[in-house]
């Protein structure tokens, strides 16, 4: 009985600091989520103001010889995996994981702790991702896409549908397609339609890095927060759950050590 | 002075929304400048100061790492990386 109540004030104390640890957690995901959403819909503007700058260059006839738009229809794939800088946030890691395994990428570029460490690249944290990384790797994947290294270039990352709910997603970002919606209207391109796609190529695909890597670390801290709530909540469940057993085991031991009492005094 | 709409955007936000009656910068064939009824038009914009004379004709000048200028029939929009106005 005494060895049953000492287990369980320990278990009560372990629980009691998981608690502490989830609420402390919990605070802080929620103090970042304001800065990450303003920040996603600040890049989430220019991503959609670049692309549309894009869309127009490549519904022009002349830059379908851009070296950006060539359809090869090989396999070779490079992704750049946007994941978490930490753990403990739900299955935001483990979508992104999963989602990678469908494709059989030659090569990953990881963006974000968790990513980099699995996938062996140069630490490049997710929280402090700047505009001046997204040009670097921009010019990086750019480059290597023209000199035939690769047919394909995406970008696995998720998608903020809400605070309750994130999805991972791919999107393809070389060779750019044609979209055959865009506004078209005379307009004056300097120099040309070509050297303009090719320049603006590099802050097309940086704008999109930028708004991929912010939109998914504002769903990181959402589904951090989220996590959180449910292990706070789960936590004080177990709390509850055992003060109670610790209390029938006390009282038990209380009622026991009565019971030997009276029948010591009886005999 | 006839005036358009400006629209300066960067990843950390616009810099400038609003109406504006004159834009300078270099393009990538030289310096240039858009004023109100300016035909449609697009350019890359190199590395520079840009000067922006408001509606009510005050002025400011800022720094652009380059990037691209749409001019649409309603509206101008400069697209930077990173865009500062001076001091």
């Amino acid at each position: 009985m005494g060895a049953d109540i000492k287990k369980l004030r320990s278990r009560i104390k372990s629980v009691d600091s998981t608690l502490h640890l989830t609420k402390a957690m919990g605070l802080v995901a929620s103090s970042k989520i304001r800065r990450a959403n303003d920040a996603m819909n600040k890049s989430r503007e220019y991503a959609r103001s670049v692309t549309e700058a894009v869309d127009m260059l490549t519904s022009c006839s002349e830059c379908a010889k851009s070296p950006y738009m060539k359809q090869s229809g090989g396999d070779r794939i490079c992704l750049v995996v946007v994941a978490g800088d930490r753990g403990l946030a739900g299955g935001y890691n483990a979508n992104i994981f999963r989602l990678v395994r469908e494709y059989d990428a030659s090569l990953i570029i990881g963006v974000g702790k968790r990513a980099c460490d699995r996938f062996g690249s140069k630490l490049i944290l997710a929280e402090d991702f700047s505009y001046d990384d997204a040009m670097s790797l921009s010019k990086e994947l750019c480059s290597r896409f023209a000199s035939g290294e690769f047919d394909k270039v995406g970008i696995v990352c998720t998608k903020y549908v809400s605070m309750m709910s994130q999805e991972a997603q791919i999107k393809w970002i070389l060779p750019l397609v044609k979209n055959e919606n865009a506004a078209r209207q005379s307009v004056v391109f300097e120099p040309d339609e070509m050297t303009i796609l090719n320049t603006a190529i590099f802050e097309y695909v940086a704008a999109t890095l930028v708004g991929a890597v912010r939109e998914s670390f504002a769903s990181e801290v959402a589904a951090r927060r989220f996590a959180m709530d449910s292990a706070g909540k789960n936590a004080q469940q177990m709390l509850d759950d055992l003060h109670l057993s610790y209390n029938r085991a006390r009282q038990g031991a209380i009622t026991q050590e009565i019971t030997e009492i009276v029948a010591g005094s009886d005999a | 002075m006839n005036t358009y709409r400006l629209i300066i955007s960067s990843p950390d936000g616009n810099a400038f929304d609003g109406q504006a009656s004159f834009l300078s910068l270099r393009g990538a064939n030289g310096d240039l400048a858009i004023m109100a009824g300016h035909i449609p038009f697009i350019t890359s914009v190199l590395s520079c100061d840009c000067k922006v004379i408001f509606e009510d004709d005050t002025e400011k000048t800022g720094h652009t790492d380059g990037g691209l200028l749409t001019v649409d029939s309603d509206k101008v929009t400069l697209l930077s990386g990173s865009f500062k106005w001076n001091e």
